[in-house]
């Protein structure tokens, strides 16, 4: 089902014509689409690829080398991918054998999809004459990742091996991106064929809604409608999402909100779709977002939701939800619209081609919203985030308050999951998208080591940090040793609580201080001597509050791989906390962040607000 | 409400049970399912009747909707259509109650399509009422086996059902959104 060469003879692919095996194919649609960096695993099912890509990088100048990077386990190579991918934008790649290594990599797998990450997964499979037999290192992969990938090819006809693999691109990085899974059983990848050096598969629905997608045009009669809500609205609110990064659209959301003067909330994924440094920024909304944020969201009488969903860490009691605000959504995805929130007005499209149409739209638009920025601004300034600033313990927030001091929001940050993960997200500061990774849907401990040897490999000049907890970096600890065996300069920064914090937060909230199988403290691990034993040039572990600048300055400094632990308070609670289920009123703030009273409520509905 | 789905796929393996898989990962039963090639043999044809939640149906058509190996998906429950399947029953005949049986078998229009010394083997299409009263006046006499083709449909009058671009297309599958947009319920999450 190969669709006929297009191309003109003068764009003829080199290679075009030659004869070459099923994973030499692979390889070079794989060098065709620019990838300069192969994460994986090998072993039997999967060796002939393995050998393509040896004997490529032999025929090729350094330059051009497709670089392998060996993780500990599968898992961290699909994170390692999601974080090139998350970092970088273009599609990160991962090539394990069958079994094991592949059923490895469905949690990753599902992690991307539920962050829309774009990510190809090459999996090598027991020959096409032994599977269904229970062979060796055989699993069901196509049935167990249909279940979580965007889509997965399995290919049984050899002729197809190389238009499958341009598809595979083309799916993982179009429309709402996700990851794809081609499983290639190794007398596929053996067998000899006709490189075109062109051509995909003929995917018609995908491609014939890809075009609508593509060719959107704001119908005047949207924009109207549109405009006469914003219009309408006195005090009218952006809550940008992964959407906006995926989308490539942070200028135009910094564009629409300039022009419009309207402040701007993110999701966890969305952070760095606004600089958050910035006038109209109020950081992070939800269940740990900033006090003003979600105060913000309750005030508001015009919520315009931009690649987010509305998801239950957002929008946990779904009725009380901006509870006095019309809606907007725009999604690239139709499924997304409607599904959690009746809304006012929608329109499906991607973000960056849907806010540069409104921007346009809007340009005879005048109204004068002044007085509500004011009025969030006021928020930001009387109910900041805050901690224990008194207590002997390090504390995980001013842990991470003097680091944002040292990077000022120029680091890529990536996290493991919990509370560490939640407080990266609220005290650390983040001027460009693709600089905050984590996992946000799924929430996968261990994330966060694999995810930034990824994004440093993608952006080797840039200081990247991995903010992990004892918990998450245990999932993944066997990565370690791959940083300092590439020499990867990332920076480890792990906060030890002992324990799974976030876990305990509830136990202690929830659960009468029952901490069933969340506390560490006589675990033996001294991660200290791992990360001297894995080679860390710089290793040092902070337990008390004065040597922590110090070692910060230090550790970022530091020219290759650091790792810092950092001992933290066990007992600390992130906060502001609305609680499962619950609605934004009944924010928790917590002893340090100040509230808002009844008082100031009724001040500010008698300021019209 | 009962809906009747159809949805129109690249004709590969994989493909129903990815679409299985968005009823079975929401706990809804597929109660019949029909799937053959249409004109153009890359392409299948896949109809389904679910009954559920009206709301999180539309979610499941739009999900199908996302599909890669999705081309076309049409829900008939709202719209104008003609539906039909197709019955086989091996019920007993004898000498005694051939006569009778027959006369069943010729009121709904059916034909035997095998003999034996003391079964008929019927066939009757229909829409799934009239197929539900067919067997019921066969019970009687005694069913040995009953095998249905589970449900097709197709739109009346011009609009069809078509991979193709050029060919007429299908009603209002945008109303359907603005339709969801205005009324998204709002389930809690817990």
């Amino acid at each position: 089902m190969t669709s006929l060469p297009e191309a003109k003879r003068a764009e003829r692919h080199p290679l075009a014509g030659t004869t070459m095996t099923g994973a030499d194919m692979i390889v070079q649609v794989l060098a065709d689409e620019g990838v300069n960096t192969v994460f994986g695993y090998s072993g039997g099912a999967i060796l002939p690829t393995y050998d393509a890509i040896f004997r490529y990088n032999a025929a090729h100048t350094k330059d051009e080398e497709m670089r392998l990077v060996v993780p500990a386990t599968e898992q961290g190579a699909g994170f390692m991918a999601a974080g090139y991918a998350r970092a970088s934008g273009k599609v990160g790649v991962f090539v394990v054998t069958s079994g094991p290594g592949a059923t490895n990599c469905v949690t990753p797998i599902r992690d991307c999809h539920a962050d829309s990450v774009p990510v190809v997964l090459i999996c090598g499979q027991v020959p096409r004459a032994a599977m269904g037999t229970d062979a060796f290192q055989e699993a069901p992969v196509f049935n167990i990742m249909s279940a979580c990938a965007k889509h997965v090819f399995l290919v049984t006809d050899e002729t197809k091996i190389e238009a499958t693999m341009r598809s595979a691109f083309e799916l993982a990085r179009s429309g709402r991106p996700g990851p794809v899974v081609v499983d290639v059983p190794r007398d596929v990848q053996l067998s000899q064929g006709l490189f075109q050096g062109v051509g995909q598969l003929q995917l018609r629905g995908y491609d014939e809604r890809q075009r609508a997608l593509n060719h959107a045009a704001l119908p005047d009669g949207t924009a109207k409608d549109f405009f006469r809500l914003l219009g309408d609205s006195e005090r009218p609110l952006i809550y940008a999402g992964g959407g906006v990064i995926n989308g490539e659209a942070a200028s135009e959301l910094r564009a629409f909100a300039q022009r419009f003067n309207v402040p701007v909330v993110t999701t966890l994924l969305g952070i760095g779709a606004m600089d958050t440094t910035s006038e109209l920024s109020l950081h992070m909304l939800g269940m740990h977002g900033t006090a003003y944020a979600n105060y913000a969201v309750e005030d508001c009488d015009f919520l315009f939701a931009v690649g987010s969903r509305f998801d239950d860490r957002v929008a946990g009691k779904v009725k009380e939800f901006a509870p006095g605000a019309k809606i907007a959504h725009l999604d690239v995805d139709a499924s997304e619209i409607g599904k959690v929130k009746g809304v006012d007005w929608a329109y499906v499209v991607d973000a960056k081609r849907g806010l540069a149409q409104l921007t346009r739209a809007g340009k005879g638009f005048r109204k004068d919203f002044s007085r509500w920025v004011k009025h969030v601004h006021d928020l930001k300034s009387q109910h900041p985030l805050n901690f224990n600033r008194e207590s002997p313990l390090v504390q995980s927030e001013e842990v991470l308050a003097v680091l944002n001091e040292i990077t000022k929001g120029d680091a890529i940050v990536s996290t493991g999951v919990g509370q560490h993960q939640m407080w990266a997200a609220q005290y650390l500061d983040f001027r460009s998208p693709r600089t905050f990774l984590t996992s946000g849907s799924m929430g996968t401990m261990g994330f966060g080591l694999p995810a930034a040897i990824g994004a440093q490999l993608a952006n080797p000049g840039k200081l990247v940090i991995d903010v992990d907890g004892d918990g998450s970096i245990r999932m993944n600890l066997g990565e370690l040793e791959t940083l300092t065996t590439y020499d990867i300069p990332v920076k480890v920064l792990l906060l030890n609580n002992y324990g799974d914090g976030m876990v305990r937060q509830w136990q202690d909230l929830f659960y009468a201080n029952r901490y069933s199988g969340s506390d560490k403290t006589l675990h033996k691990k001294d991660f200290v001597r791992a990360a001297e034993a894995d080679g860390f040039g710089f290793v040092r572990r902070v337990t008390t509050r004065d040597e922590l600048r110090g070692a910060l300055e230090e550790f970022v400094k530091y020219d290759g791989p650091a790792f810092l632990e950092v001992i933290t308070d066990q007992n600390a609670h992130v906060y502001p906390m609305i609680g499962p289920g619950m609605g934004y009123k009944d924010m928790i703030t917590g002893k340090y962040i100040t509230p808002r009273t009844e008082k100031d409520v009724a001040v500010d509905k008698n300021a019209g607000f | 409400m009962r809906h009747i789905i159809s949805v129109l796929v690249e004709n590969e393996f994989g493909v129903l049970a990815r679409i299985a898989g968005l009823f079975s990962g929401r706990g809804f039963n597929i109660e019949s399912l029909c799937v053959a090639p249409t004109t153009d043999p890359t392409v299948s044809r896949i109809t389904l009747v679910t009954s559920g939640d009206d709301r999180v149906l539309e979610q499941i058509n739009k999900h199908l909707n996302k599909l890669v190996n999705v081309i076309k998906v049409s829900d008939f429950s709202t719209v104008d259509h003609v539906e039909r399947e197709l019955v086989l029953v091996k019920v007993t005949a004898d000498a005694k109650t051939r006569g009778e049986v027959l006369s069943v078998v010729n009121i709904f229009r059916g034909k035997v399509v095998d003999v034996s010394s003391e079964s008929y083997v019927v066939e009757v299409t229909g829409t799934e009422d009239k197929i539900g009263a067919f067997i019921k006046l066969l019970r009687p006499f005694g069913i040995r086996e009953v095998v249905r083709t589970g449900v097709v449909a197709m739109f009346r009058g011009s609009p069809v059902l078509a991979a193709a671009a050029d060919e007429a297309p299908a009603p209002d599958p945008e109303g359907q959104e603005g339709r969801l947009a205005r009324e998204g319920s709002e389930a809690d999450f817990v």
